[in-house]
């Protein structure tokens, strides 16, 4: 099957009321992702990630460089408007944000079915189907959602989305609201869904844990670039970029002795987006920095299979820490502490629907 | 040197920590009124002592009663909360029963607060050097000269780009990383014994975080004060905090040095909070009951019965004790999981 999305060199930038100044939001992503595939976007706030999504979704227009979905421009998106109805989904941070308090949620999850012109028994299946899918019960169609938990106005959220049966779904920060457990069971369901239905995904989120076991690709944000690009393993087992690797190094995992190694430790602050510097974007922060970089940008390199750095010195920063997979010992440590001592009579019930 | 190790090295030299404790909190309970009925116990409770140089984590799930317990030790329990019982002794006063004015002169000065949210702390339409330094003026009672050198030292201290420029800036000129370091720059400028972090770090980029918490800490070693660091952020407190409480419900159920929490859990609800963390459905679904609908409150017997995959009869009929499994490692539960 071909590629469901591809981005190339796509800019973004807004004007700013009363001055000539713009906000340089984007400033050329280039970006695929397959079908069932999942693609994680991290980078620090005001990197443009959401920016990206709504792009992609149509909530803004691009200022230059183009989106395709399938094979369809998206410039274009009236002239497709019937073949790409539903397609496309997008899912908010704030559960209760997607959710109008005073609309039952059955009706809330059918909603985006109604451009698609089906019949009411089509529509009811669908529904029903979609409410399946995030393993809610039927009574809950009734519902408002301030009868709900975060977690399960989470749930409407995506099947809201996914009544559509779309091909690609952005998730915006989809768990950043929610506890460690309701936030732990969406993820189950967005894995479980994307297998039964080969769904490709679009994951912006700053909990670059979760984006590692979610995601088969990821790709980093800085400043509205994305520095590096490739699969989640080789990104976080050994980054190539500077950026990549100070962040990753900042996440902190609940074992008091796993710590991610970088050889970056990022200082201050993101700069505006409004006056951008000349040469690599990082370069006030960066410890790899040479002269080079204050007045070149780094060009896109390819270093490996569908993995691209922005970074003159990447060879050094790749040699700089050695290769670790920080995140798979984590997992063989959270098996030996609570696999152990699973109680006996309790036997693991995978994906059990909670009623 | 990154964030992280900064940190563990100003944690490597601690300050003296004596036998007594600098903070004692005994049995604080904390009602809210409800409508006519039975007044909601919200904090069921609290015992937990913090030693100088001490850093204590607080972690639990959003409505664990966090906040309120930050705010019932400062004396102000939030909305219509009401300390229904309980003492907090600080520096050899139970200062519950302080005067209103009396406990005012404390906050601040001696015990103080950085919560989450900066912008709703700071004063829009003052500069934020005159903020800091009003801080300094109203407690120590220095000078407005000396208040503003103390300000700007402050405020290199938490190393904020630019320091003598920022002093004159308003808060809507700082970003968000910039303006919750002027927040613990206020809360710290008074050099207080005892600094309570409620969620200060959650809305920050993991990497300004880190320098936040690399700073909380060293500032917190360099004063030789204590620290209670509220978080839902359960990761960061493997790596530095010296010990680690679980409240759940308004009950602490697990409170063990950081080691043993992580390596040794004890609590059905510890071992079910680190298996969401562990990305491993077989993992939690056999810490967690699949039934969420029955979840309620108990009023004898574990609080955690409805969601203990290990509960048995005796659970929800005894409150179970809070018991030592290993030095200074306690579980408030019938059963608690060994290891090894
Ligand atoms: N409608 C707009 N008008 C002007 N500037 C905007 C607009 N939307 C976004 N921006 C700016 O574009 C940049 C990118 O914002 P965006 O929301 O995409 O970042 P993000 O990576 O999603 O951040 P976060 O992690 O905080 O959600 C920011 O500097 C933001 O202030
Ligand atoms: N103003 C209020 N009126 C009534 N009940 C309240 C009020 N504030 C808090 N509560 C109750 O007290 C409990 C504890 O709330 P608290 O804010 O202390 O939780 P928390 O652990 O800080 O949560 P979070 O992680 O969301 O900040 C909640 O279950 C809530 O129902
Ligand atoms: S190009 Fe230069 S400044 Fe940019 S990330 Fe690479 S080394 Fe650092
Ligand atoms: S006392 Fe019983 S119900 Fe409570 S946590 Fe322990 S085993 Fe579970
Ligand atoms: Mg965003
Ligand atoms: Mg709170």
């Amino acid at each position: 099957m071909s590629t469901v999305l591809t981005i190339d060199n796509l800019y973004k930038h807004f004007p700013i009321a009363g001055s000539k100044q713009v906000v340089q939001a984007i400033n050329g992503v280039s970006l695929t992702i397959e079908p069932g595939e999942t693609l994680g976007l991290v980078g620090e706030s005001g990197s443009g990630k959401t920016t990206v999504g709504r792009c992609i979704v149509g909530l803004i227009e691009p200022s230059a460089g183009t989106i395709h979905f399938r094979d369809a421009d998206l410039a274009l998106r009236q002239r497709h408007k019937r073949e790409l109805a539903g397609k496309i989904q997008l899912v908010f941070q704030e559960p209760n944000e997607s959710l109008d308090p005073r609309r039952k949620i059955g009706d809330t999850i059918s909603e985006p079915l109604l451009p698609l012109r089906l019949d009411r028994e089509t529509r009811r299946r669908r529904t029903a189907d979609a409410l399946r899918l995030v393993r809610l019960q039927p009574d809950l169609l009734d519902a408002y959602p301030s009868e709900l938990s975060s977690g399960q106005q989470q749930r409407v959220g995506i099947a809201r989305a996914m009544v559509t049966e779309p091909e690609l779904v952005v998730l915006d920060e989809p768990t950043s609201a929610l506890d460690p457990t309701a936030r732990a069971e969406i993820i189950d369901l967005l894995r479980r869904i994307q297998s039964e239905r080969h769904t490709a995904y679009l994951f912006i989120s700053h909990d670059l844990s979760t984006v590692r076991f979610i995601s088969h690709r990821v790709a980093v944000m800085y400043l509205g670039m994305i520095v590096e690009q490739g699969s989640a393993e080789t990104v976080f087992n050994r980054p190539q970029h500077p950026y990549s690797s100070g962040l990753l190094s900042s996440v902190m995992l609940p074992h008091p002795h796993l710590k991610i190694e970088s050889s970056v430790s990022l200082k201050g602050e993101i700069p505006s987006p409004i006056n951008l510097p000349k040469g690599c974007f990082l370069a006030s922060r960066c410890p790899f920095v040479i002269d080079r970089c204050r007045h070149e940008m780094p060009p896109a390199e390819t270093v490996g299979e569908r993995h691209t750095v922005h970074c003159f010195r990447h060879k050094d920063v790749a040699a700089s820490v050695p290769a670790s997979d920080t995140f798979n010992v984590f997992m063989k440590e959270a098996e030996r502490i609570l696999g152990r001592t699973v109680p006996s009579g309790v036997k693991p019930s995978l994906h059990q629907p909670t009623t | 040197m990154d964030a992280v190790e900064t940190m563990n090295k100003a944690r490597s030299a601690p300050a003296d920590t004596g036998k007594t404790p600098l903070i004692d909190i005994r049995n604080l309970r904390v009602t809210f009124p409800s409508g006519g009925a039975a007044p909601k116990t919200v904090l069921k409770g609290i015992d937990l002592a913090v030693k100088s140089g001490e850093i204590v984590g607080l972690v639990g799930e959003s409505g664990a009663g966090k906040t309120t317990l930050a705010r019932s030790i400062l004396g102000v329990p939030p909305g219509p909360g009401r300390i229904a019982g309980g003492e907090v002794h600080f520096e050899g006063r139970q200062i519950l029963s302080l005067s209103e004015a009396e406990f005012r002169r404390l906050r601040g000065r001696r015990l103080s607060v950085v919560v989450p949210n900066p912008r709703a702390e700071l004063n829009p339409l003052l500069r934020t050097g005159d903020q800091i330094a009003s801080m300094a003026k109203i407690h120590l009672g220095v000078n407005g000269k000396e208040a503003r050198r103390l300000a700007l030292q402050m405020l290199r201290d938490v190393q904020i780009p630019d320091p003598e420029r920022r002093m004159d800036a308003y808060p809507h000129e700082l970003s968000g990383g910039m303006a919750q370091r002027v927040v613990i720059a206020m809360a710290l400028i008074c050099n207080p014994a005892f600094v309570i972090s409620d969620d200060a770090t959650s809305g920050l980029d993991v990497t300004v975080q880190a320098q936040i918490l690399a700073l909380l800490t060293k500032l917190v070693a360099e004063q030789g004060s204590a620290m209670l660091f509220i978080t839902r952020d359960v990761g960061i407190t493997a790596h530095f905090c010296d010990r680690i409480a679980v409240l759940f419900s308004g009950e602490i159920v697990e409170l063990a040095p950081r080691e043993a929490l992580f390596l040794e859990p004890a609590h059905p609800y510890t071992l079910m909070l680190l298996a969401s963390f562990s990305h491993s459905p077989r993992l939690r679904d056999s810490w967690s009951v699949p039934d969420t609908s029955r979840r309620r409150e108990l009023a004898a017997g574990c609080q955690y019965a409805d969601r203990c995959p290990i509960a048995q009869p005796v659970c929800r009929e005894r409150r179970p004790p809070f018991a030592e499994n290993g030095p200074g490692h306690f579980a408030r539960c019938h059963f608690p999981v060994r290891h090894g």
